[in-house]
């Protein structure tokens, strides 16, 4: 049987059958677990028994009291600055630079790419690896004289976040640079010449040409940094899982350690509510810039 | 001119320190055990390829690494065909919860996969898709679908509206559209989504640690992970293993680099 294409029906089938597999797909994967962590953030489930009794805001109450979830959020925040300040600071220097020079430009432009595609799991066997106390850093630290600065870098809890961070920072950069790179080729030529003429030096060239004209792109890199270090699991968890004791604590980790490993569903569930809150709230501001900029 | 070279200079310096922690990974892997006494940036003297076959074939990385590439090639090919007829349902097709729906998929760029990990372990078991592939498949697809429509809802938003009417007047049914006028002028979006879904679920720990607990489903994160568990001090194994799950992506990466740098700022909100 064929169906006239313009009948009724079909206009009437059509869209149900073109847009079936994803929606069920993305309804029973996705839309329904961001429902049901949100249920569960208010029950006493272990995750296991069939029995879960609604306990209010219970969760809630203990997560706001709960010292170790506030150490947890404040390692967050530090973690997500520390990748901030590398990313855009960092990101957009290597792209202002690498948008002046064209010898070698691909060679040195895949150098700092690459990294973002390899895994967080394989980024973090790496660092792990260089980051030991007889490992690379502190070899070349030695080896440059500066052997007061070695140390144990994971192991240590007055550096670990950071060193972690800056391994993170290592592997993402590269997407911040792309991003700068692309919003560089739509600033116009002659406001360098036209400040050149007036006598700028590059660094002044760099303050009110550059960053003046990438005003929207870096909000757009800001935000994408921010949401993308507050998801970070992978790497933290597979090199100190969160410690030494919790001084590498993220939030990530924590919700996975309580929910996940010790059976405290409701309380992780609460945990990974406060993560989808914060995040959602930075991505609707990214969408908001992102739309902006296209219009 | 100097200050050109001075320029070419510290970008070269930033270039061989991003490099290094790569290349140095790699000449481990390479070095026979006898010199690791040396520093780490000592080229190996000799090439071996020993170690690479150990954890290959005693290290469980040839199974780890099919299971991968599985789940990996079906995500992307999956997710290019139903992206796409989301997508051209949402551009070509007038039907009642546009609005809606169109909302229901920005919710999805927001939805952190970390966030919800815990009921999709719940329901992945519920369905009996613990320790298959198809769960995980479920997972990657659902998670990132979004930003898939997204992608694909801009392509198809270019192609004039005229060339669809014309295909509807001569009779063709919009499945013939879509798959004969629409999707062969939205080639560049289809490569994207291949590349990037491919990369997504070939580097993903979190929900194959969740969803695989079984050593023979393992993908190369999870039996990375396991490995640098059990053999710590194994130095040479893992920067093979690291090497292995390295290896495709960063041959993916060089041949189809423009295509990457598209895709990784288009979808970077992921």
């Amino acid at each position: 049987m064929r169906l006239d294409p313009n009948s009724k029906l079909a206009q009437r089938l059509n869209p149900v059958l073109f847009l079936f597999p994803a929606l069920s797909i993305y309804i029973v994967f996705a839309l329904y677990p961001t429902v049901s962590v949100i249920e569960y953030s208010f029950t006493d489930w272990d995750g296991i028994s069939p029995k879960r009794n609604y306990i209010g805001l219970e969760n809630y109450r203990k997560m706001f009291s709960d010292k170790i979830f506030w150490e947890a959020f404040r390692n967050t925040f530090v973690w997500s600055g520390v990748i901030l300040v590398i990313n855009v600071g960092l990101g957009l220097v290597i792209a202002a630079m690498l948008a002046r020079v064209w010898k070698a430009r691909l060679l040195i432009q895949t150098c700092i790419v690459l990294p973002v595609v390899i895994s967080p799991m394989a980024v973090a066997t790496i660092w792990r690896w260089m980051y030991q106390p007889k490992g690379v850093i502190n070899q070349v630290l030695d080896g440059v004289g500066l052997d007061a600065l070695t140390r144990p870098w994971l192991g240590d809890p007055s550096v670990v976040l950071y060193a972690l961070a800056f391994a993170h920072s290592w592997s993402t950069i590269g997407l911040s640079v792309i991003i700068f790179l692309a919003g560089l080729q739509a600033v116009d030529e002659d406001l360098y010449e036209a400040s050149k003429v007036d006598g700028a030096t590059p660094l002044q060239q760099f303050r009110y040409v550059t960053m003046t004209a990438l005003r929207p792109v870096t909000a757009v890199v800001f935000i994408l940094t921010l949401t993308q270090s507050f998801k970070v699991f992978d790497i933290v968890w597979t090199t100190t899982q969160g410690g030494p004791i919790r001084f590498s604590e993220i939030l990530s980790t924590y919700m996975y350690k309580r929910g996940a490993l010790e059976n405290d569903y409701g309380y992780g569930s609460a945990i990974g509510v406060a993560l989808l809150v914060i995040v959602s709230f930075a991505t609707i501001i990214y969408l908001q810039i992102q739309n902006r900029k296209d219009q | 001119m100097a200050r050109k070279w001075l320029l070419l200079f510290v970008l070269g310096v930033i270039a061989v320190l991003m490099a290094a922690p790569l290349v140095l990974t790699v000449f481990t892997s390479l070095k026979p055990t006898t010199e690791l006494v040396n520093p780490a940036w000592y080229p190996p003297q000799e090439l071996t390829f020993d170690h690479y076959v150990r954890v290959w074939t005693d290290g469980g990385f040839s199974g780890y690494f099919v299971n991968t590439l599985i789940i990996s090639v079906v995500d992307a090919i999956v997710m290019i065909l139903i992206a796409s007829l989301a997508a051209y349902a949402m551009v070509f097709m007038e039907f009642r919860g546009k609005m809606l729906l169109q909302l229901l998929f920005v919710l999805g760029l927001m939805i952190p996969v970390t966030a919800v990990v815990l009921p999709l372990f719940q329901i992945v078991r519920s369905l009996g898709l613990l320790n298959s592939h198809l769960g995980v498949i479920f997972a990657d697809l659902a998670l990132a679908v979004s930003v898939f429509v997204f992608m694909f809802t801009s392509y198809f938003a270019g192609v004039p509206k005229a060339l669809h009417e014309a295909a509807r007047i001569d009779g063709a049914t919009e499945f013939q559209i879509y798959r004969r006028v629409v999707m062969p002028i939205a080639t560049p979006a289809v490569v994207t989504t291949a590349l990037l879904e491919f990369l997504w679920s070939w580097n993903d720990l979190l929900l194959r640690l969740l969803l695989m607990t079984r050593d023979e489903m393992r993908t190369l994160s999870v039996g990375l992970l396991n490995f640098q568990g059990t053999m710590t001090r194994d130095v040479t194994g893992l920067s093979s293993g690291t090497a292995i799950m390295a290896i495709p992506v960063v041959l993916l990466f060089l041949v189809f680099q423009r295509s990457f740098v598209r895709g990784m700022t288009a979808g970077a909100v992921k």
